[in-house]
């Protein structure tokens, strides 16, 4: 086990290093630089472009700016953003990186489950009416044009019912006098819902043990919601009860990109778990576990939902990167301040620094993503963790 | 011992193809005693597993039951809902499937999956007590405690087969069928399996139908036989007496194919042809085509009907002569 | 005697064609598909053939440049700041109603025009009238015109960039799964990277230093999407096939490796690779439309490029009152995206043993 790990870091790594190479050799590539248009002022001296070029040190040789990237990378140093100066690009990845984080892991969660869920339920129900239905709707939701749908969900959901924000990411005018930062109150929030699935999680485990399965189920769903209950006096405590008003105002402002998002994302998960669903359950164990008399409940979620598991989660690990990129639509189209927009902003006014800067960072967010399930899924397939053992 | 556990009666099922209907079972009746081991034998593709998963009701989604009825213990199996019938499964009547092998999840471990079982028919049983449920019945089928403990990949196919056994008594069924439990292990593992099923049989009193195509193995396990060709029952009676004395050119076709049984060396006959495609109703004896003596005393043209020719044996009508109308 | 056997091989492939055609008309879904697929495409010939027979004059219904005043008779009204609800008028928003025009807005350009006057307007948008069957759009132009121009757009880009991503990985796949080693390590390591590359800020990049046009944009999708996962897949299924028994006796019997590979590996891998394809026409339609929807394509006319000019000029925040705008378009990238990506369904519920039923 630990040396497939191992394997896959080294892995991991060296696909790292090629794509660093090859995101900044491709934005090389790209003519024109944001300081062109110092040329076309006849107010400022000629040498002030070759001196402001060679300020950014873009005057050396491609081998060497490549070298100083490489380095300067680890150093945590991406160089200063062209179009706001004093801001470094690290900065602004920093502001907004945990927004699109955050948004991202609810919304990844959240479709993840209905999606396998609702493809559990159409390979089980295969051949009925409803299964038509989930199907049709599904596809209609998988392959819907996706700006298209969220200006309508905006439209829909926020000019018309007037029930949601339309976009951004908090109301200016509730944090005028605000003691804090927008910035703190999320990170708190992101704190509470670690702290949340965390406890949740071990309690799963220790529950584990439970011979009675009713009583398994019962215990699970209590603790859920005695979790919730505790939540209620976490923030009710110090600091929080204050923070509270303004993380509800940004909290208020996620449903609808989350919901639109999920609406969308689910599909694909539906569409697949459906597809390796009903490959597993032509499998002889569904039969031995018919025959064994064991419900329609379990068989489906332990013996046939489990093992269809497995290859659901690798593609949904391959698919992130597509997820990525709806984010960059996603954040455009309901202004959430984060990667997304900032890449599609410095792309569109040649900020390279930042650009590349982001570029590399999305990179570095699907690698640890394609890692990190690479790990679970050892973990869910005893075969290949023997089989890295030996 | 004479009472009757399962009764099937009349049993006609068929599976809808593109191709059209695939006649598997015809008009099959046979009957199981406590107690008692009944084999079922054939060539491959007549019907044998479609038999057994019918008993169970566990056919395939594209399979109807154009008749018949099927008793366990008096009560009528056909038409129970799958929430009756997961009482009964397992619990009545376990299943021991061909090729075994796949018969485990393989992300589950074995003795989880037993456990499983244990867990949906007793559910009062705390963990301790399925635990030694478990582990008793390993010993019975010679495997080891800590087999519990591991994924079915890392067993041998010998060892799955022997779990495999040990879960189908898990429940304590009055009946078990064995579909061609030993095929894919080799000789040696082969003949300690059939010696342990017939052990456990013997020493928990059940009943059993064993299922193969292997008319020796068949000798040796069982009480009762019945021969199947295309679909239907050609033969079936005691097995001595159907050993003895062969009534059907099938039967005793398939006894000369075989090595003999006692070691006395015959040449081996081997069956002309093929078997007929179940996909239409065949007419008069569908055995006629390949029939070695069609012209002596077979009337080809008679419909298949089993009459009775000695005590308990029926054979069917169309491989008798002219005595028999 | 080859005329003969050449005309028979025929009848036996329209015939095994015949066949799987009825077992394609099993899968509802897939048909659905279909049908939906076969509408745009009726849709994207029936443009070209209505101005050649001079159905449609290009002035008027030309998607990019063509031109159609819509004029009515509107009275002028003035809309003061008022109390509403007035006895002519609910709210604000209701003034001025349909055919009549706010003295404001035109006193400009009319000097001496009064309250009560009827006066000649053009409107634009115009919703769907017997002239043009789904309306203009703020230019003038023929909505209808316009979709079915971006229907031939989203047909060529799928299908090219479909065949160049499916061309790909076919033949890497097999390569790798025929020849293994280290060439098959290094195929591998490729589509790892290429998996992880996303797409649409790649995309970014790429539009930033080159003017992207359509065929661009098909050949860099197909290019990324052939380097990418349908490589593994069409590796392990070639591997299957490498295994068995005829790819032996051909490996025997003397075949080289080009001719094993080419008459005996790649039949049977071109069916998935026509599934991929089949799929991968759902991501080429949906990529080209988010690109010309963020105004990064060099296009002139597309449907991501209809709905960008509704939502720049806010017909979409207005919802349904200018749904002739909205809507089309919108659906139009969903139904034929969703049409292939069913069809693909359809073909694999029926020749994908696995899943079928009987
Ligand atoms: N799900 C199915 N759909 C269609 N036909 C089937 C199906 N299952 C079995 N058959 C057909 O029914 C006939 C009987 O099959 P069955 O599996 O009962 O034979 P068998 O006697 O058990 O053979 P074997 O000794 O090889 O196990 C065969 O012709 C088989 O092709
Ligand atoms: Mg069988």
């Amino acid at each position: 086990m630990l040396r497939y790990i191992v394997n896959r870091f080294i892995q991991m790594v060296v696909v790292f290093f090629l794509f660093l190479i090859i995101s900044y050799l491709l934005f090389d590539a790209i003519p024109g630089n944001a300081f062109q248009n110092l040329l076309l002022n006849p107010s400022l001296p000629p040498y002030a472009y070759e001196e402001t070029i060679a300020l950014y040190g873009l005057d050396q040789p491609l081998s060497v700016r490549l070298q100083k990237y490489i380095v300067n990378f680890f150093k945590g140093d991406l160089g200063y953003s062209y179009i706001q100066f004093p801001k470094t690009a690290i900065e602004l990845i920093a502001e907004r990186l945990p927004r699109t984080l955050m948004l991202f892991s609810v919304v990844n969660i959240l479709a993840f489950y209905t999606g396998f869920f609702v493809g559990k339920i159409l390979a089980w129900r295969r051949g009925s009416k409803s299964e038509t239905w989930i199907t049709i709707t599904s596809v209609f939701s998988y392959t819907v044009f996706y700006p298209w749908f969220a200006l309508l969900m905006l439209w829909f959901f926020g000019l018309r019912m007037g029930w949601v924000p339309i976009g951004k990411f908090l109301t200016p005018s509730k944090w005028y006098d605000s003691p804090f930062d927008s910035d703190v109150v999320f990170l708190e929030m992101i704190k509470y819902m670690v702290i949340f699935s965390v406890l949740y999680f071990v309690i799963t485990l220790l529950t584990k043990e439970i011979e009675s399965l009713n009583l398994r189920r019962n215990i699970r769903l209590g603790s859920f919601f005695a979790l919730l209950f505790i939540s209620n006096f976490y923030w009710n405590t110090g600091q929080l009860s204050e923070m509270r008003f303004y993380a509800g105002d940004i909290a208020y402002h996620t449903i609808l990109p989350v919901l639109t998002v999920t609406i969308v994302a689910f599909a694909g998960t539906a569409l697949l778990t459906r597809t390796t669903m009903m490959e597993v359950l032509k499998d002889d164990y569904i039969l031995t576990a018919r025959a064994k008399g064991l419900s329609q409940k379990r068989i489906r979620d332990r013996h046939a939902a489990r093992t269809a598991l497995l290859p659901v989660v690798t593609s949904f690990i391959f698919t992130i990167v597509t997820i990525i990129d709806g984010s960059v639509l996603t954040e455009t189209i309901f202004s959430w301040p984060g990667m997304g927009q900032l890449i599609l902003e410095s792309v569109l006014r040649e900020d390279i620094p930042v650009a590349m800067a982001s570029f590399s960072f999305i990179g570095v967010f699907a690698l640890i993503a394609h890692f990190l399930a690479d790990v679970s899924y050892a973990f869910l397939d005893p075969r290949i963790r023997i089989k890295s053992q030996g | 011992m004479s009472d009757i556990i399962l009764d099937v009666q009349n049993l006609s099922m068929h599976y809808e193809t593109l191709e059209g209907n695939v006649l598997a079972v015809k008009d099959v009746t046979f009957n199981v005693k406590s107690g008692e081991s009944f084999g079922l034998v054939g060539e491959s593709g007549c019907g044998k597993t479609s038999v057994a998963m019918t008993l169970l009701q566990l056919q395939p989604e594209n399979s109807v039951i154009s008749e018949g009825s099927i008793k366990l213990d008096g009560k009528e199996l056909i038409g129970l809902s799958e929430n009756e019938l997961r009482k009964v499964r397992w619990d009545s009547i376990s299943i021991v499937f061909q090729g075994a092998m796949n018969a485990w999840n393989p992300v589950i471990k074995i003795g989880e999956q037993i456990r499983e079982a244990l867990r949906e028919h007793y559910p009062e049983n705390s963990k301790q007590t399925n635990i030694d449920k478990i582990n008793q019945l390993f010993k019975m089928v010679g495997l080891d405690e800590s087999t519990a403990n591991r994924f079915p990949h890392e067993l041998s196919g010998g060892m799955k087969q022997r779990a495999v056994i040990a879960l189908a008594l898990s429940c304590d069924p009055k009946i078990i069928i064995a579909d061609e439990p030993t095929t894919a292990l080799d000789v040696v593992i082969q003949d300690q399996i059939l010696n342990e099923i017939k052990k456990v049989q013997e020493l928990l009193g059940l009943s059993l139908i064993y299922i193969s195509h292997d008319i020796a193995v068949i000798a040796e396990m069982t009480d009762k036989i019945a021969v199947m060709y295309a679909g239907s029952i050609v033969e079936i009676g005691p097995t001595s007496e159907v050993f003895n004395s062969p009534k059907h050119s099938y039967t005793k076709a398939l006894l000369d194919s075989t090595p003999s049984i006692k070691g006395e060396k015959k040449k081996l006959k081997s069956l002309d042809g093929e078997p007929p495609s179940l996909i239409n109703k065949i007419e008069g004896c569908s055995f006629a085509p390949r029939c070695p003596n069609r012209n002596i005393s077979c009337k080809p043209e008679r419909d298949m009907k089993l009459i009775e020719v000695g005590h308990d044996h029926f054979v069917d009508s169309c491989s008798l002569g002219e005595n028999y109308e | 005697m080859d005329t003969v056997n050449n005309s028979e091989n025929n009848s036996l492939k329209y015939e095994s064609l015949k066949r799987n055609f009825n077992l394609f008309k099993q899968s509802k879904i897939g048909v659905l598909g279909l049908v939906i697929v076969a509408f745009f495409g009726l849709l994207a010939l029936l443009q070209p053939f209505l101005f050649l027979t001079n159905i449609w004059d290009e002035a008027t219904y030309h998607p990019v440049v063509g031109y159609d005043s819509q004029k009515i008779q509107a009275t002028v009204v003035s809309c003061k700041d008022i109390d509403y609800p007035t006895p002519e008028y609910k709210t604000p928003n209701d003034c001025p109603g349909p055919e009549e025009v706010n003295i404001v807005a035109v006193a400009p350009y009319n000097p001496g025009i009064q309250e009560g006057d009827v006066i000649e307007q053009f409107i634009q948008p115009a919703p769907p009238s017997s002239k043009h069957i789904l309306g203009t759009d703020s230019l003038g132009r023929d909505v209808f015109s316009q979709l079915m121009e971006g229907s031939q757009v989203a047909f060529v880009l799928g299908l090219l960039s479909a065949i160049v991503g499916v061309g790909i990985s076919t033949l890497l796949g097999t390569i790798a799964a025929y020849f293994g080693g280290a060439i098959d390590a290094y195929l591998m390591r490729q589509s790892d990277l290429v998996l992880m590359l996303p797409t649409l800020p790649l995309l970014f990049i790429i539009s930033a230093f080159a003017e992207l046009q359509v065929w661009h944009l098909a050949l860099v999708l197909g290019i990324f999407g052939g380097l990418g996962g349908s490589v593994i897949t069409i590796k392990s299924q070639a591997l299957q096939v490498k295994v068995k028994p005829f790819v032996d006796s051909a490996r025997i019997t003397g075949g080289s490796r080009m001719k094993i590979l080419i008459s005996h590996i790649l039949p049977n891998v071109a069916p998935l690779a026509l599934l991929y394809m089949v799929f991968s026409v759902t991501g080429a339609i949906a990529s080209e439309s988010i690109l010309s929807f963020l105004g990064l394509l060099n296009i002139d006319m597309s449907w991501g490029l209809m709905i960008s000019v509704a939502q720049a000029d806010g017909y979409i925040n207005q919802g349904m009152e200018y749904w002739w705008l909205v809507l089309p378009a919108g659906l139009a990238v969903t139904l034929l995206a969703g049409g292939f990506y069913l069809v693909g369904r359809g073909l694999d519920d029926v020749f994908n043993p696995r899943l079928r039923k009987r």
